[in-house]
């Protein structure tokens, strides 16, 4: 198959781009529509057609890196560079949300009492849950990094054990945050301490479901021998990612739990 | 004494069928996979694995064709005013 003269990757035309444009459409507007005519219809379509993207988008990146050799070390740069450029975004996402909290905690209006925490706000303990949380979040960082060495050593069953520990503690956190969510003493209605802790604590959550995901995936193509010890990006790059919201629950911990009670 | 046999039997199989690794022995199927997929037939990537990749692409084709012409209808619908009974 050497019908190029150079080593980048020049991709098959591909319909997910498209499917996936459109599936962001239908959830955009089909929120609106939710929100004003109580119709599920549309954002449903749109979830299902964005499931049904990622799945195909993936797969084929997969096909065309492991099996059809297209990644080589200078595509692989550019997919770190796209990683990387990834993440950033994403911290910068969160930054916004930081923001606001520090906005709101630092020079608390007469409305809350001129306070923080708010009036009648009980907050968590954090010496509780959220230190459980933490440490759980720290452990996955070493077992992740246990199993990249495991993959990079050709040890094939640790690699695989590691990565297993990684994604259950990443559902013990899910787990523990979701009955901390249930046991709150407060909402997100309540004020702009229950905004801001549960739109920062939520989307750091969505991303914890989204990087065990991500590590679920390595863990099946680990299995299914998808990696060598040279070349693992797929696994790289889950990594860096549960790194990253590793990084961010820290933060979250020390403004919001601890700082901000 | 028949009794003690079928326990020693018991106690033989249980061992068995106790596994020591973590899964059980996968095949490496990605010799084969590379085989099939750098096959020279002129197939995009996104259908090369076979009929289930074609029925996919098609089922998300259709959706994606009904939800564009979905979307635009109740766009167009929630532009004008609904009348209230």
């Amino acid at each position: 198959m050497a019908h190029q003269a150079h080593a980048y990757h020049m991709v098959d035309p591909s319909p997910w781009p498209l499917t996936g444009a459109v599936a962001a459409l239908l959830l955009t507007s089909g929120t609106a529509i939710w929100m004003h005519f109580n119709s599920l219809v549309l954002m449903t379509l749109g979830l299902v057609l964005l499931l049904l993207t990622m799945y195909q988008w993936w797969r084929d990146i997969i096909r065309e890196g492991t099996f059809q050799g297209h990644h080589t070390p200078p595509v692989q740069k550019g997919l770190r560079y796209g990683m990387i450029l990834f993440i950033t975004s994403e911290v910068f996402f969160f930054l916004g949300f930081f923001w606001a909290f520090y906005h709101s905690s630092l020079a608390p209006t007469p409305e809350l009492g001129g306070c923080w925490p708010p009036t009648g706000i009980t907050t968590l303990d954090p010496f509780e849950v959220p230190l459980l949380n933490t440490a759980v979040l720290l452990a996955s960082g070493v077992t992740v990094t246990w199993a990249h060495h495991s993959i990079m050593e050709g040890q094939r069953k640790q690699a695989i054990q590691s990565l297993t520990l990684t994604i259950l503690l990443g559902f013990y956190f899910t787990f523990l945050q979701a009955m901390e969510y249930f046991e709150a003493p407060f909402t997100i209605a309540d004020g702009v301490y229950g905004s801001t802790f549960f739109v920062a604590t939520g989307f750091h959550g969505l991303h914890v479901i989204i990087g065990s995901t991500f590590l679920a995936v390595c863990l099946l193509r680990q299995v299914q021998f998808h990696f060598t010890s040279e070349h693992h990006f797929g696994f790289e790059a889950a990594a860096w990612y549960w790194h990253f919201v590793d990084v961010v629950w820290l933060f979250l911990y020390i403004s919001i739990y601890w700082w901000g009670s | 004494m028949l009794l003690t046999k079928q326990l020693m039997a018991l106690r033989q199989v249980a061992r068995r069928s106790i596994c020591s690794s973590a899964p059980r022995q996968v095949e490496n199927k990605v010799p084969q996979k590379q085989k099939h997929f750098q096959e020279d037939n002129g197939m995009p990537v996104h259908l090369k694995g076979g009929s289930a990749d074609a029925l996919l692409y098609r089922m998300t084709m259709a959706l994606t064709v009904l939800g564009a012409g979905y979307v635009v209808y109740e766009l167009v619908k929630a532009s004008f005013p609904q009348k209230k009974d």
